[in-house]
C-alpha cells in the first residue's frame, strides 16, 4: 500500500524564490499553493484559490500584510489568511468564516517546507544544521517522484565522480530525499536532495550542496549541478515516456470542495483566538453626546493598527459594531474609539453609553485597515464631519510622527460637537475647525479647500453619508482624479436591518427564545445548545435554509427566490428576522 | 506624429505598444479589424505591409511592417540613453539572440494561442513543446543571471530589446497552453519587466504589485 | 445518431450556437466541436445546414446572426431577442473566442460587475467607486430565464463611444443556460439601452467557443473600433477564467464564498440545478 504522502513535510519553494512582494506558485500532490513573503519575512502557504470564485491567488497581487485577489480585489492578510475587505462591500467587514485554507510552513535550511495533513513536525537534519548549505537550482522533471529518485541514487556516476557511500535516504526526511557524497580533486562533498512530488507525475529536485563552496568557484559549481540534473531530467522524462511506470505515479490530493460550513457555537469561537479580551480602562466624554473608550488588553500586546484602521466591538448585550481607532502611531498600548449616541439606534450605541462602565471587559477584532493613508504624497487633505474625526485624527497624527504635510478640516455643529478638542490643539495650525455651516456653506467651504490642487495630493473623507457624496463631487469639480480621493462611510450602510427584536419557538427541541434587537437567530440559537449550520452568514449561500411552521418571516436574504419568500414555508436564520411577534421554526 | 497601425489582441503589436510607452512617445493608434475582419489582408491595407501583418509604424515616410524592426527604430531613433538597444559589440549579439527567441515564442506559444483563442491551424502539441524548450532555457538563463546579481536577460542594470521582444509571447503563453508554474525565475523577471517605469499593461497582461 | 450518454434534457434537446453566419459567408465551411462531438457547418442552398461526423444533417436554425443546431429534438424556437430586429440598431458580430473554461462559469463573469474596477480598470470600473449596490433579482416562470434589473455601477469608459465617465444601468438576462444577454444605457443614445449577447459553445465541459454579438445604437464607430473595444474588455476576462480552479462551476453555493452583490449568480446556480443542467457544472450534492 501507498504510503500517505500527505502526512509529509515536503520542499515546496527556495527561500530565492520568495523575493519582496512577489507571489510564487507552488504545487504539491496536485495541489497548487500560492506561496508569498509578507514585508514582515514571514512566509505563507495558501491554497492557490481565492474562497469567492476559486481564481488562482499565485495571479493576484502580494501588497506587503495583505494578498490582493486579482478578480474582486479581495484581501487576505498575512498569517491567518482572513479576508480583511471586500470591495463590493466597502461599508461592511467581511464575515468572519472567510479564511482561506493556511498550510503549516517553515523555512529551513534555504527552503520553505509545507505539508498537507503533516501528522509530525517539519524534519530537523542535523548535518544541515551546522552547515550553511548551497541550494542548487530546482529542477522540475516530468517523471514521477520515485523514478527521480532511483536515478538520483547514481548521481556521483553522473557527476562524473567516484562514489564515497552509496546514496542513503535522509532518515527524518522520508524515501524521498537521498544524501549523495562523492570525491572530487580528493576531497569529499556531498549534497541532499529532496525531490518535491508536484503532481502524479511529475515532481521537482530540490538539491542543498554541503560544505562550503568559495565564491569564486560558485557559480561554476551551481552550472557543474545544474548540468548533471538537466541531463538526469531528461534521461528520467525520456524513460517515462517510453515506458510509463503507471505504479510509480503518486497519488494525489483531492481539491478541497467540501461546503465550508460552521457549526460551531458562539463561546467556542470566541475562545478561538479571533477576538482579542479587552479591558474597559477608561471612558470620557469628548463632545456632545460621544464618549470615547480606552480598551487595554487582558493580557499580551495589541496588533499595531494601520492610521485609519477600525475594529469590530463585542458589546455587552451581543451586538457587534465597527468603531474607528484613534490611535497615533506612538499609541500602542490601548485602542481608543469613539461612539457618538444615535437617537434613532436601539442597539450599539445605545450599549456604549448606557451599559458599559469602565473596568468592564469586552472584545474586539483586530485591526481591519480598509481605509488607508496613501504612500508618499506631498500634501494630504482630511475632511472630517463630527464623529467621522476618529480615523482621520489617527491620520494626521502618523502624518505628523512623519513630519508630512497635512491638514485636518472637521466640520460640525458647534465646537460642542467636536470630538477630541484637545488631541487636536496638539496638532497645531494645521486643523481647521468649521462650525455652523449649512449643507451648501460646507459644499462650498469644502471646494474652497480643494481649490488649490497638485499631482501628489490626496483627500479623505469620513462622515455622514451626504457630506461624504458633497465632498467626492465637488473634488471632482475641482478636477481631482478618483485615485487621489479616499472616503469612508461611518455608521453601517449595511443594507440588513437588525432592529426587530421578536420571539422564536422551536418545534422539535421545545424551546422558545428571545431574539433582540443586533443579533441574528443563529447566534442566539447556538447559545442555546441549538446549532444551525451556517457557512456565509450573510444571506448568500443558503446553508442555514430552516423550514418556517408559523409566522411571517422578513427575508433579508439574496438566496431565496422570489416564490420563496412568498410562501413563508422557509427562511435564512443565519440574517432574516420576524415580521410576527413570534416565529415557529422547525428545529 | 507617429500612427501606430494597432490590434489589441496581438502579442507583436503589444511588443510595439510597449516600447512607445517606455519611450514616452505620443502616437496615434488606428485600430485594425485583424480578427474576425481579417482587415489587415484587404489590398488597402497591404500597400503599407505587404505580408499583412499588424503591428505597422509609420513614422514621416518610414512604414515598418516587422514588429522586430519597429522595435530596433524607435529604439535606435528615439532613446537618447541608449539603454533599449546599447551600442557595445558585447552586448549586440547576445541581446539579438533573445530577440530571435522572442520570434520563435510569437512562432510557438504565440501560435498555440491564437489556434486556442482564434483557431488558427497549428499543431498545437509541437507548438506547445517548443515553447517549453525555449522556455526552459530561458528560465536558467535568468536563475543564473540571478546568481550574478543580474535582472535581466543581457547583462546590465536597465531591460534591453533583449527582455522587451520574448515578454509579450511569455506572458501570454499560459492562453497557448504553456505553464509558467516550471519557470519561477522567468516569473520574478516578468515581475521585474512590470516594474519597468513606462511600462503598459494589454488584455492578459496584470500590472505586477508595487514595491513600496 | 447517438448523444454523449451525460448530457440532460435541458442541454440536448436546445438550441445550441455553433457558428457566426459571418464564417459561412462565400461557400466557406465551418468545421467545429459540440459537446465534444465535431459537427460541420455550411450553406447548402440558402440555408445553413449542421451534420455530424458521419454527414446526417442535424437541425439548424438561423438566429441573430448565428447559426444554432441541436443534438437532439428542440421544442420551439430560440429565446426572443427583439432588439435585434430593431430598424436603427447596428449588429456587429464582435468576435468569436475559444476560452479554456466551462460555459457556466464564463455566464457568471458576463453577469457580474464586482469585478469591473479591478479586471476592467479604467474601462468598465476604476477604484475607490467598487460598490455594487442592491439589484433585482428574479427567475421569470412564464419566461423560464433569470432577469437581473437595476444594476448600477460607475463606468469610467463605459463604450467605445464613451467621452466620460457615468453611472451605467445595467439590466442582464439569462434565457439559456449557456447564453446571456446585457442591456446597458447607450452613451450616445440617451432613453436607448445597447444590446451586448454572449453565446457560448459548449465545445467541451471544460472548453467554450464564445460569440459575442453587439447590437448598439452607435452610427459612427467603425467596425475596428467597435471590435477591439469588445474584444479588449473580453481577452481581459479570459485570463480570469483559465485561472479558476475547478473549471467546471460549483452549484453548491457552499463550495465557494457567495457575497450578497452575487445575488444574480446565486440565482443562475440555482436556475441550473432545477433545470438539471450537467454539462460543465459540479452538481450539487443532496
Amino acid at each position: 500500500m501507498q504510503q500517505d504522502l500527505r502526512a509529509l513535510w515536503f520542499p515546496v519553494a527556495s527561500s530565492g524564490d520568495l523575493p519582496l512582494r512577489h507571489v510564487y506558485q507552488g504545487q504539491l500532490l496536485g495541489l497548487e499553493f500560492a506561496v508569498w513573503r509578507a514585508d514582515d519575512g514571514a512566509v505563507n502557504v495558501w491554497e492557490n484559490r481565492c474562497l469567492h470564485r476559486g481564481v488562482r491567488l499565485s495571479i493576484g497581487l502580494n501588497l506587503g500584510s495583505e494578498l490582493k485577489c486579482q478578480y474582486h480585489g479581495w484581501r487576505y492578510a498575512n498569517g491567518d489568511a482572513s479576508c480583511l475587505y471586500i470591495p463590493a462591500h466597502p461599508a461592511n467587514a467581511p464575515a468572519r468564516t472567510i479564511r482561506n485554507r493556511v498550510y503549516r510552513s517553515v523555512e529551513r535550511y534555504g527552503l520553505i517546507w509545507s505539508a498537507i495533513e503533516p501528522l509530525a513536525e517539519p524534519p530537523v537534519i542535523p548535518e544541515l544544521e551546522t552547515a550553511e548549505p548551497l541550494a542548487l537550482r530546482p529542477m522540475p522533471v516530468a517523471a514521477p517522484a520515485s523514478r527521480v529518485v532511483e536515478a538520483l541514487r547514481s548521481y556521483a556516476a553522473r557527476l562524473g565522480a567516484e562514489a564515497v557511500e552509496p546514496a542513503a535516504e535522509v532518515p527524518p526526511a522520508g524515501a524521498f530525499a537521498l544524501r549523495a557524497s562523492w570525491r572530487r580533486d580528493g576531497e569529499v562533498e556531498a549534497a541532499a536532495f529532496f525531490v518535491q512530488p508536484t503532481a502524479a507525475r511529475a515532481c521537482v529536485i530540490r538539491g542543498l550542496l554541503l560544505g562550503d563552496v568559495a565564491e569564486a568557484e560558485r557559480v561554476a559549481t551551481l552550472k557543474a549541478h545544474n548540468a548533471a540534473l538537466t541531463a538526469l531530467r531528461e534521461e528520467a522524462e525520456a524513460a517515462d515516456a517510453r515506458e510509463p511506470d503507471a505504479a510509480a505515479a503518486v497519488e494525489e490530493a483531492k481539491i478541497p470542495l467540501s461546503p465550508r460550513v460552521t457549526t460551531v457555537a458562539g463561546g467556542e469561537r470566541a475562545a478561538s483566538g479571533e477576538a482579542i479580551r479587552v479591558r474597559v480602562a477608561r471612558k470620557w466624554r469628548v463632545a456632545a453626546d460621544v464618549v470615547a473608550l480606552r480598551l487595554e488588553p487582558i493580557s499580551g500586546a495589541l496588533p499595531p493598527p494601520a492610521p485609519g484602521a477600525h475594529v469590530d466591538l463585542h458589546l455587552p448585550n451581543g451586538l457587534v459594531r465597527q468603531y474607528s481607532l484613534t490611535n497615533g502611531p506612538a499609541e500602542r498600548d490601548a485602542y481608543v474609539v469613539a461612539v457618538k449616541r444615535e437617537p434613532q439606534s436601539r442597539g450599539g450605541s445605545a450599549a456604549v453609553h448606557d451599559a458599559v462602565r469602565e473596568g468592564d471587559l469586552l472584545a474586539v477584532s483586530p485591526p481591519h485597515d480598509n481605509f488607508r493613508l496613501a504612500r508618499g504624497g506631498g500634501r494630504h487633505v482630511l475632511l472630517a464631519g463630527g464623529i467621522g474625526v476618529t480615523p482621520l485624527l489617527a491620520m494626521a497624527k502618523a502624518l505628523a510622527a512623519t513630519g508630512r504635510s497635512f491638514e485636518l478640516h472637521l466640520f460640525a455643529r458647534s465646537e460642542e460637537h467636536a470630538p477630541f478638542a484637545d488631541d487636536l490643539g496638539g496638532l497645531g495650525a494645521s486643523v481647521q475647525m468649521h462650525t455652523g455651516l449649512d449643507p451648501t456653506a460646507t459644499g462650498d467651504c469644502i471646494s474652497a479647500i480643494l481649490a488649490d490642487r497638485a499631482d501628489d495630493a490626496y483627500v479623505y473623507v469620513c462622515g455622514p453619508a451626504p457630506m461624504i457624496e458633497a465632498a467626492v463631487a465637488r473634488a471632482e469639480q475641482a478636477g481631482w482624479p478618483d485615485s487621489a480621493v479616499h472616503f469612508e462611510h461611518f455608521g453601517n450602510a449595511k443594507a440588513v436591518d437588525d432592529s426587530t427584536a421578536f420571539e422564536v419557538a422551536l418545534a422539535r427541541s421545545a424551546i422558545t427564545v428571545a431574539i433582540p434587537a443586533g443579533r441574528t437567530i443563529t447566534d442566539v440559537l447556538r447559545e442555546h445548545g441549538v446549532s444551525v449550520p451556517t457557512s456565509c452568514e450573510q444571506g448568500a449561500c443558503g446553508t442555514c435554509i430552516t423550514t418556517v411552521l408559523e409566522g411571517k418571516p422578513d427575508h433579508q436574504d439574496v438566496f431565496l427566490s422570489k416564490a420563496e419568500r412568498a410562501s413563508d414555508a422557509c427562511m435564512t436564520p443565519c440574517i432574516s428576522r420576524s415580521l410576527t411577534p413570534r416565529l415557529v421554526l422547525d428545529l | 506624429m507617429l500612427i501606430l497601425h494597432d490590434y489589441e489582441l496581438s502579442s507583436e503589436a503589444y511588443a510595439a505598444r510597449l516600447m512607445l510607452g517606455f519611450l514616452g512617445l505620443a502616437h496615434e493608434s488606428r485600430p485594425v479589424d485583424v480578427y474576425p475582419g481579417a482587415a489587415n489582408e484587404a489590398p488597402a491595407f497591404r500597400r503599407l505591409s505587404p505580408l499583412g501583418r499588424v503591428p505597422v509604424l509609420e513614422d514621416g515616410g518610414l512604414a515598418l511592417w516587422d514588429w522586430q524592426a519597429i522595435l530596433i527604430h524607435l529604439a535606435a531613433t528615439y532613446d537618447e540613453s541608449r539603454r533599449w538597444l546599447p551600442q557595445d559589440p558585447a552586448r549586440a549579439g547576445a541581446i539579438a539572440q533573445w530577440m530571435a527567441v522572442g520570434r520563435e515564442l510569437e512562432d510557438s506559444s504565440g501560435l498555440a494561442r491564437r489556434h486556442l483563442a482564434m483557431f488558427v491551424d497549428a499543431d498545437l502539441p509541437l507548438a506547445q513543446e517548443r515553447a517549453h524548450r525555449l522556455m526552459r532555457q530561458m528560465d536558467e538563463h535568468l536563475w543564473f543571471q540571478e546568481q550574478a546579481g543580474q535582472d535581466w536577460l543581457v547583462d546590465g542594470p536597465h531591460p534591453t530589446l533583449a527582455d522587451l521582444a520574448p515578454f509579450p509571447a511569455v506572458m501570454l503563453s499560459e492562453e497557448g497552453g504553456v505553464d509558467r508554474r516550471d519557470y519561477p525565475a522567468i516569473r520574478r523577471w516578468s515581475e521585474r519587466f512590470r516594474r519597468t517605469p513606462g511600462f503598459v499593461t494589454m488584455s492578459g497582461v496584470f500590472p505586477a504589485a508595487p514595491l513600496g | 445518431m447517438t448523444e454523449p450518454a451525460s448530457l440532460s434534457a435541458a442541454e440536448r434537446d436546445a438550441w445550441q450556437v455553433v457558428s457566426p453566419l459571418d464564417e459561412i459567408a462565400a461557400g466557406r465551411e465551418v468545421a467545429t466541436v459540440l459537446f465534444g462531438e465535431p459537427v460541420t457547418v455550411a450553406r447548402e442552398g440558402g440555408s445553413a445546414v449542421a451534420r455530424r461526423a458521419d454527414g446526417a444533417a442535424m437541425p439548424t436554425i438561423e438566429r441573430y446572426g448565428y447559426v444554432w443546431t441541436s443534438v437532439g429534438a428542440p421544442e420551439g424556437d430560440l429565446f426572443p431577442l427583439p432588439e435585434f430586429a430593431e430598424p436603427d440598431r447596428r449588429n456587429l458580430h464582435g468576435a468569436t473566442i475559444g476560452v479554456r473554461v466551462s460555459a457556466p462559469r464564463a455566464i457568471e463573469n458576463f453577469l457580474d460587475m464586482g469585478h469591473f474596477p479591478f479586471v476592467h480598470t479604467g474601462i468598465l470600473g476604476e477604484e475607490p467607486h467598487t460598490e455594487v449596490k442592491d439589484y433585482d433579482v428574479e427567475v421569470s416562470a412564464e419566461r423560464d430565464e433569470v432577469l437581473a434589473t437595476g444594476c448600477l455601477f460607475y463606468q469610467p469608459m463605459a463604450a467605445a463611444s464613451a467621452k466620460a465617465g457615468i453611472e451605467v444601468e445595467y439590466v442582464y438576462r439569462v434565457p439559456h443556460p449557456f447564453c446571456s444577454v446585457l442591456y446597458k444605457s447607450s452613451p450616445g443614445a440617451p432613453g436607448r439601452r445597447d444590446v451586448i449577447a454572449l453565446f457560448l459553445q459548449p465545445v467541451g465541459e471544460e472548453q467554450v467557443r464564445a460569440h459575442m454579438l453587439l447590437s448598439l445604437i452607435d452610427d459612427v464607430s467603425t467596425d475596428a473600433h467597435l471590435r477591439n473595444f469588445q474584444q479588449t474588455i473580453f481577452a481581459q476576462d479570459k485570463p480570469i477564467l483559465e485561472n479558476q480552479v475547478p473549471k467546471r462551476l460549483p452549484l453548491d453555493p457552499r463550495a465557494e464564498t457567495p457575497i450578497r452583490a452575487d445575488k444574480s449568480a446565486i440565482a443562475y446556480r440555482r436556475w441550473l440545478s432545477a433545470k438539471g443542467v450537467g454539462y460543465g457544472v459540479i452538481p450539487a450534492r443532496g
